[in-house]
């Protein structure tokens, strides 16, 4: 329910942190002290230690009304009995004690697991792929990106509403009694802008692990997209060919597709991608895979939250479904192996199954060539059915493009299909990528796609 | 009052507690547990605008310690440039209710047990999956502020999800239930709705989809609920109002539906979005945002009741570790006189929809998109064949216009409502509406 227009995921990865040493002796010796504790109580014990510090500024229409910044810290510790998963987690890791013990009584309750152990220690090179020590988390800078962006907007005569800018630094630390002591660094600088001009809106957003974000871009596209929508015409209801934008089309794969391919949910039976491993789900020019090692990529690590190596995972190649996401814990139930993609969402609780870096490719084309109603975003992704990947949203932005360019907008347009049959049906991917999130991905064009008109 | 380095005003809200889940796959107890939290938020009012200090594993500091973290925000609030005024606004803190079996004093053990006859109660002939998970999060919050406003209270919300999947030929449809109160544990003899979540996902199977297009539709409690939230509440945030993103601006006064509609924000109901007081030490009360049809009333906090005014205060909600937003708590549209009958009565060709997975909305551009789990074609106000994944768009400014009637009884449902990456506890309510000449989604062609 609501409107998630600029949700970010949780602060605490956003909030990941500075330190010249990242594995301060300190949180060293803190987590010997919980491992040899633990060892006492458990057959084996995990420690999870992360922290960081973020500043932002954030715009009220031309002017800065907020600058923020924070300071977070968190442990997470998981022992394993016999089988006996449990997990706790604090912000206090002063508190380890009590943490450690909710942990222990939590194992006691869950349902005894098959399981194989945690990792040895393994990984030997850590270089560090989602930081950059250029990185500064000063207000100052989150300040001069936010008066970019507004030069950027002053391009179109529109009013701007909001934006923000954030910067953030931190470290992880991962451990468990088998010697593994793993830890990193990460960074992020993002920044974003809405702007307005009679009822159209738009909105537009950079991102980066490092530095490299295009504040006066974005400015700028957020100020075209809100004046480029005035006087939009009505289109009767039918079947178009459509240009889905990076963003719109990495909101609808992450509500339907990446779910179906989470393990867990595979074995569980709540995927309809169950029974497809070898089948042709996409159009067999594409490729979708899990890239742990891109440089500079906002999920990228040599070691999962479990302190499993990470790996490539080709998840459909040619079109065709290869493989799904494990983590150790459904790794060991149903006999397959970790792909190491066990993902961390905060501290508290136990690992979930999810990507690094989600890289949705394929041969290039001029996509945009021929006529299309361009979708630069969707209203309501997040009520797709997961199950089924029906989705019925309404467009931001939707607008015709002619020869490469975009032509007349539309006023107001839904757009109903299903994820699944939509992957089958892609016609070409566009020029170039953007990072969203933590996929990368290019514009995608498809054809007979159901518009619901006014 | 000037304090030293420019400081007009400060706040601290601290909120400590701790979260429990338990997640019941497929009969197997996944997760049980308890994880722990104490995080703070200091705001300091320099010159212009905030600076802003997240503070996680606050400690209270007293004397030099603390004046140099409000240093610190206020040094942050040096790059603000917009002028933040504060309006003055009622203090006080309503009674937290009493919790009828609070939740912390069963054992982990026991809720388990108690959940784990919910998810076997989904797990009908048919069904591939069945998943319940419980949540309960107390919460203990003291906030101070540099006018020695100062309060505390504790609250815990608890409750659970129930998810049933079917499959069949490829085909996989989901039934799904939820329940969560304020008022203490709610998770005992709760099996029928973990069967009504396995009986609905069978139904499914069998539903086609529907086909897009303008049509008659009636709404049911839950769905209208969220209409409400998205069509009409987020409009009337005063941030959004205040930054000129939003069509209800410069609205107040206007005829934006027909008189039978009024609209309802209310932080002080004893439902799943109350709250004793606001985050910024604000009393809770009841703002008619629509009434009787008439745009009456924006949502504010202190700085947008001074900016933008024609409002009441009182709406600032925040997550743990957030700084306050102007927020919608528990909002519903208030009961009118027809009967569901004479609402199908009235419906030559339509669509009855019931249950939503959300919504979401472009305030300033006025659109809103919200989704139905389910529904029932109308043909000759007869409700006949079952369709699924519908969802619904409208335009903020038009679209109370074609409400033409209201049911007798409103009922609330629970969720949780996103905005500005905040996650803070809702409830939505409703009388059934009819809806004249809806835009519904559909991928259907018949």
């Amino acid at each position: 329910m609501g409107h998630p227009i600029s949700c970010s995921g949780t602060r605490w990865w956003a909030a990941v942190a500075p330190n010249e040493d990242y594995m301060p002796e300190d949180i060293a010796s803190l987590i010997d002290t919980i491992i040899s504790t633990g060892e006492t109580l458990a057959e084996e014990v995990e420690v999870f230690i992360a922290g960081g510090e973020s500043v932002s500024a954030e715009l009220k229409r031309t002017k800065i009304g907020i600058a923020a910044g924070s300071y977070a810290v968190g442990l997470g510790i998981r022992t394993i009995d016999h089988g006996h998963i449990g997990a706790s987690g604090t912000s206090d890791p002063s508190a380890w004690r009590k943490c450690l013990d909710a942990a222990i009584s939590s194992g006691t309750l869950a349902t005894p697991q098959e399981w194989g152990g945690l990792p040895l220690s393994s990984v030997r090179e850590q270089p560090l792929l989602s930081f950059d020590p250029e990185v500064w988390v000063k207000a100052e800078i989150a300040e001069a990106a936010i008066y970019q962006m507004l030069t950027g907007a002053e391009e179109y005569p529109v009013n701007v509403t909001s934006g923000s800018a954030d910067i953030s630094t931190g470290y992880l630390s991962l451990a468990n009694s088998h010697g593994v002591r793993y830890s990193t660094k990460k960074s992020s600088f993002s920044v974003s802008l809405e702007a307005i001009s009679d009822q159209s809106t738009g909105y537009e957003f950079d991102q980066s692990v490092r530095m490299s974000v295009d504040p006066v871009n974005v400015g700028k596209m957020a100020a075209f997209f809100a004046h480029h929508g005035r006087s939009g015409e009505d289109i009767p209801t039918g079947d178009y060919s459509l240009v889905l934008s990076p963003m719109a089309f990495a909101q609808l794969l992450g509500s339907v597709f990446v779910p179906a391919v989470n393990g867990r949910s595979v074995h569980a039976g709540r995927s309809k991608l169950a029974n497809s491993l070898g089948e042709v789900v996409a159009d067999t020019s594409i490729s979708i895979f899990d890239d742990p090692f891109r440089n500079y990529g906002p999920g990228s690590t040599c070691w999962d939250a479990e302190g499993v190596p990470t790996r490539r995972i080709d998840i459909v190649r040619d079109g065709v479904l290869t493989e799904f996401l494990y983590d150790l814990k459904t790794g060991y139930r149903y006999g397959k192996s970790s792909t190491g993609s066990a993902l961390r969402s905060g501290y508290g609780g136990s690992p979930g199954i999810g990507y690094h870096n989600l890289v949705f490719d394929g041969p290039r084309s001029g996509i945009r060539d021929e006529p299309a109603i361009y979708v630069h975003d969707v209203v309501g992704a997040h009520t797709a059915n997961p199950m089924s990947g029906d989705f019925s949203v309404e467009i931001s932005n939707p607008s015709w493009i002619e020869n490469g360019d975009f032509g007349k907008p539309v006023r107001k347009a839904m757009y109903a299909g299903n994820v699944f049959d939509l992957l089958k049906n892609i016609e070409g991917l566009g020029h170039g990528e953007r990072v969203i999130g933590s996929m990368v991905l290019p514009e995608v064009r498809l054809s007979g796609q159901r518009i619901i008109g006014v | 009052m000037m304090m030293s380095g420019g400081i007009r005003y400060y706040d601290v809200r601290h909120v400590t507690g701790q979260t429990t889940h338990i997640d019941i796959d497929n009969s197997v107890i996944e997760s049980a547990g308890t994880s722990f939290f104490s995080t703070a938020v200091l705001r300091v009012l320099g010159p212009s605008g905030w600076g802003i200090l997240t503070i996680d594993n606050y400690t209270s500091p007293r004397g030099k310690e603390f004046d140099s973290l409000l240093e610190s925000a206020a040094s942050l609030a040096r790059i603000t440039t917009e002028p933040v005024n504060l309006a003055d606004a009622p203090h006080g803190v309503l009674p937290v209710p009493a919790m009828r079996e609070d939740p912390r004093e069963v054992s982990l053990e026991e809720k388990t047990g108690v959940l784990g006859e919910i998810e076997s109660a989904a797990r009908l002939p048919g069904i591939v999956n069945s998943r319940a998970t419980y949540i309960e999060r107390a919460e203990q919050v003291s906030f101070i502020d540099s006018s020695a406003n100062e309060y505390s209270f504790e609250i815990c919300r608890s409750g659970f999800n129930i998810m049933a999947v079917a499959s069949r030929e490829g085909m996989v449809q989901m039934g799904y239930e939820r329940l969560h109160s304020i008022h203490g544990l709610n998770i005992r003899h709760q099996q029928e709705l973990g069967r009504l979540a396995g009986v609905r996902a069978l139904s499914l199977l069998d539903a086609k989809t529907a086909a897009g297009g303008t049509m008659d539709a009636i709404l049911d409690p839950e769905l209208a609920g969220v209409f409400a939230h998205e069509a009409v509440g987020h409009a009337s945030e005063g941030d959004l109002v205040h930054e000129g993103n939003s069509v209800l601006s410069g609205k107040i006064g206007e005829r934006i539906g027909n008189s039978l509609i009024t609209i309802v924000d209310d932080p002080s109901l004893q439902e799943f979005g109350f709250d004793p007081v606001d985050a910024e030490g604000v009393k809770v009360g009841r703002t008619k945002i629509i009434d009787q049809g008439i745009v009456g009333a924006y949502l504010h906090n202190r700085e947008t009741l001074a900016s933008v005014g024609n409002g009441v205060p009182g709406h600032a909600r925040a997550m743990p570790g957030e700084a306050p937003l102007v927020r919608m708590s528990n909002t519903f549209i208030e009961e009118g006189d027809s009967s569901l009958d004479e609402m199908l009565e009235g419906i030559h060709n339509g669509i009855i929809l019931y249950g939503s997975r959300g919504g979401q909305v472009d305030p300033g551009r006025g659109v809103f998109q919200f989704n139905a789990e389910y529904g029932f074609i109308i043909e000759h106000g007869e409700k006949k064949g079952m369709v699924r994944d519908v969802s619904l768009s409208g335009e903020i400014l038009s679209t109370l216009h074609s409400i033409e009637m209201c049911g007798k009884e409103r009922k609330m449902s629970q969720g949780y409502c996103g905005k500005g990456g905040q996650s803070v506890p809702v409830s939505d309510g409703a009388p059934y509406i009819m809806l004249r000449n809806a835009v519904v989604g559909g991928s259907g062609t018949e």
